[in-house]
């Protein structure tokens, strides 16, 4: 019961992630990022096998890294989307296939434009103006479609996540311990304060 | 086999200079010229084609200019063998950064891929050194139009106008007098013509003796490449006066 | 546990080792070892490096691009292995791309399989076991490089500067040069090194250090800053151009000095620059 959200913007892209660290019904953590920077301009959330994830995600940065060393200059959102998808799907056709599910979020310098990915551990990758991963597809995609607009601003975009992690609370049979919020502009990656610990009326 | 061929390992003379690589760079000096000018809406790549016969197919047979991916060219000077293995490695190199990637390979990186090839058979393994020098024309989005040059060490270097091969000192002069920063495609393909035309050994140009490839961008954005067919550069040949009369052309070649 | 390795960027060489016995080996050795292994740096450039009080500064004689150069792609000596280490050199610019490549590898692979990343004596050694690896096994020939390689270890404060040499030597240095006229320069900094100086002095060093086998200023002198806990700062020209400047006045105002006899110094300049006879021994 991992949450991860993405919400593109105008010139901005949204992370969220759950800070609940589980083990079957159990709680070990509540302030665990589930997140990584992977070069200036792009944030990769994960979810899924406890250990997978964080093997995964470090291994995904190392390399990108690895590229932004060698090249004097950072692999582009899509370009660190198709990258992310091609070892996942080796990973896939492996004797030990990674149970990871992850979001890209990314702003290129380039096109000067924001940008969001979605993939799942069989290594579909697709770009959207908004996503979500688990349970929180069933309960936000929803509030994400009546209220999304491609060109919305940074408060309006915290405002649609506040009503999805509200929603989320409301619904959610277990706390996910309130979200890390991050967002990519083209300054880079920055971290927001979120108020996690504001009542929520049930339904 | 190894034994015979270990003992001729490119090694430091006494004074550190690599001395298989120099006499591959030797090697390059006898080839045929090519060059190529950066402008600012496109590049142009032409070349001296040495061995030219009324009996070898034109459009089939290119011998100094090459594509390597959708938005990269390159002119050969040298060992025309050597430069084939260097361009298959090339393509390849392309064509895996773009199913890993998702998007084309940038000029430099390509560049540099081929580069460490080459630098790698200058410390490696007991075989020679690859007896080619490469030029190359692409375009990137992060870099726009870029030029670039490549020699049998390794070595390779950004360029506005540049040469290879035969005569290319003086190639170099020329293009230094008559290099101009704002000039455009058309204008670059003018002067490419008349450095060669002043470089080559025979005087008289056509067709048959050089080849010609520029790279662009559409009116749409799109970058294109294209290897000129021969009515194409005899139309060019044309319009600056460079050409000779049909007849005394089909004479020469015979 | 599943070691992952990282992409290596390039296709395998075909780099045949000759092991066809130990006593062909030794023989072939024995002719190539005298005149195969440069133990000294090749001809190239000049590079300095000098350590300050919390600052390292890597300065590198820069040729002057040719008239029909593209100066976007001009390939830097002075690179970058990982965020807090870099590293200049001096030889044959192909070999050096390719063993800086090697150091970044293994940068990152360290980093990934320790968490911590690599400290500067860490990334040396590696990099001078490298190019020892070169002079000793079959088929190949050693790098015609010798490096300077200089940063700050994580969470610390000490500026770090070492050398390695084609041989695999490599050592720790307060200020050192290689590359072409590197004697020169390193008898220059002898002389006019001091513990403890500040950014302002450690640069101004440098760029004096250079300009001994410089002659053309500025627009051939690159100099890169590093300070604990930041990234790589390369100094614009305009920046190295008022260093150049007030070194020059200062020179003038000593020579003006010395031939006015008595004239009080004026105690403003930053590095004092005496003949070697009469100045404080430093280092």
């Amino acid at each position: 019961m991992e949450v991860l959200l993405g919400i593109t913007g105008k010139d901005y892209t949204i992370i969220a992630a759950s800070k609940a660290a589980m083990r079957g019904a159990t709680i070990l953590k509540a302030s665990d990022d589930k997140t990584r920077a992977l070069n200036k301009h792009s944030l990769m959330a994960f979810s899924g096998e406890a250990g997978d994830t964080v093997q995964f995600a470090e291994y995904i940065q190392a390399n990108i890294q690895l590229y932004s060393m060698r090249n004097d200059t950072n692999l582009g959102p899509g370009a660190v989307a198709s990258f992310v998808r091609g070892e996942l799907a080796k990973a896939l056709r492996s004797r030990k296939p990674y149970t990871v599910n992850l979001m890209l979020g990314g702003w290129d310098p380039i096109t000067e434009k924001p940008s969001l990915y979605w993939a799942d551990y069989l290594a579909s990758l697709a770009k959207l103006p908004y996503a979500a991963h688990g349970y929180a597809q069933y309960y936000c995609l929803s509030i994400l479609d009546k209220h999304h607009h491609p060109d919305i601003d940074f408060e309006q975009g915290m405002k649609i996540l506040r009503m999805c992690t509200d929603e989320l609370k409301r619904r959610l049979p277990i706390d996910f311990k309130g979200v890390f919020v991050k967002v990519v502009t083209k300054d880079g990656i920055r971290e927001i304060k979120y108020e996690d610990d504001m009542p929520v009326k049930s339904a | 086999m190894s034994r015979r061929y270990d003992s001729r390992t490119t090694i430091f003379s006494p004074e550190g200079r690599l001395y298989q690589v120099e006499y591959a760079l030797e090697a390059i000096s006898h080839a045929g010229t090519a060059l190529g000018i950066l402008a600012q809406d496109g590049i142009v790549l032409a070349a001296e084609r040495k061995v030219t016969s009324k009996l070898l197919e034109q459009d089939t047979s290119a011998e100094k200019l090459y594509i390597l991916n959708d938005n990269m060219i390159c002119a050969v000077a040298g060992m025309t063998a050597d430069a084939n293995i260097l361009i298959n490695y090339a393509r390849q190199a392309a064509q895996r950064y773009l199913l890993t990637y998702n998007e084309d390979i940038p000029c430099e990186q390509l560049v540099r891929r081929l580069c460490d090839l080459k630098q790698g058979y200058t410390q490696h393994g007991g075989l020679r050194p690859f007896g080619v020098s490469f030029i190359y024309a692409g375009y990137d989005p992060q870099r726009q139009f870029q030029l670039y040059q490549s020699n049998p060490s390794g070595n390779y270097g950004g360029w506005k106008a540049t040469s290879v091969g035969a005569n290319n000192a003086s190639a170099q002069s020329l293009l230094k007098q008559d290099y101009k920063e704002e000039c455009d495609l058309k204008e670059a393909c003018g002067l490419a013509v008349k450095v060669l035309s002043k470089t080559m050994d025979s005087t008289k140009l056509s067709s048959e003796k050089i080849e010609f490839a520029t790279v662009g961008r559409t009116k749409a954005g799109k970058v294109y490449h294209h290897l000129w067919g021969a009515d194409e550069i005899d139309a060019l040949l044309k319009e600056h006066d460079l050409a000779k009369k049909g007849e005394e052309t089909a004479e020469n070649v015979g | 546990m599943v070691r992952y390795s990282l992409q290596s960027g390039w296709a395998r060489l075909p780099g045949r080792i000759c092991s066809r016995s130990c006593k062909t080996r030794l023989e072939l050795y024995e002719i190539t070892y005298p005149i195969g292994i440069p133990l000294t740096t090749p001809p190239g450039t000049c590079a300095v490096g000098v350590k300050g009080k919390d600052i390292v500064v890597l300065g590198c004689e820069k040729r002057s691009a040719m008239k029909l150069q593209d100066t976007r792609i001009t390939p830097s000596k002075i690179c970058l292995v990982d965020t807090h280490v870099s590293l200049a050199f001096a030889g044959l610019n192909a070999d050096a791309r390719i063993l800086v490549d090697k150091a970044r590898l293994e940068a990152q692979s360290h980093k990934l399989t320790v968490e911590d990343p690599v400290s500067i004596e860490y990334i040396t050694k590696y990099v001078a076991g490298v190019q020892q690896k070169y002079t000793q096994s079959g088929g190949v020939r050693p790098f015609g490089i010798s490096t300077l390689i200089v940063g700050f270890d994580p969470n610390d404060k000490t500026p770090r500067l070492y050398q390695t040499e084609p041989s695999g030597i490599y050592s720790a240095w307060k200020a050192n040069a290689i590359g072409r006229s590197s004697k020169t320069v390193r008898e220059f900094l002898e002389r006019n090194h001091k513990a403890d100086m500040d950014r302002e002095e450690t640069i101004k060093l440098t760029v004096k250090s250079l300009l001994e086998v410089v002659q053309t200023g500025a627009k051939n002198i690159e100099i890169s800053v590093m300070a604990p806990g930041k990234p790589m700062e390369i100094l614009p020209v305009e920046d190295i151009e008022k260093y150049v400047e007030s070194i020059n006045t200062e020179k003038q105002e000593e020579a003006a000095t010395r031939r006015g006899g008595r004239t009080p110094g004026t105690g403003t300049a930053a590095i004092l620059t005496r003949p070697a006879d009469d100045g404080p021994s430093a280092s």
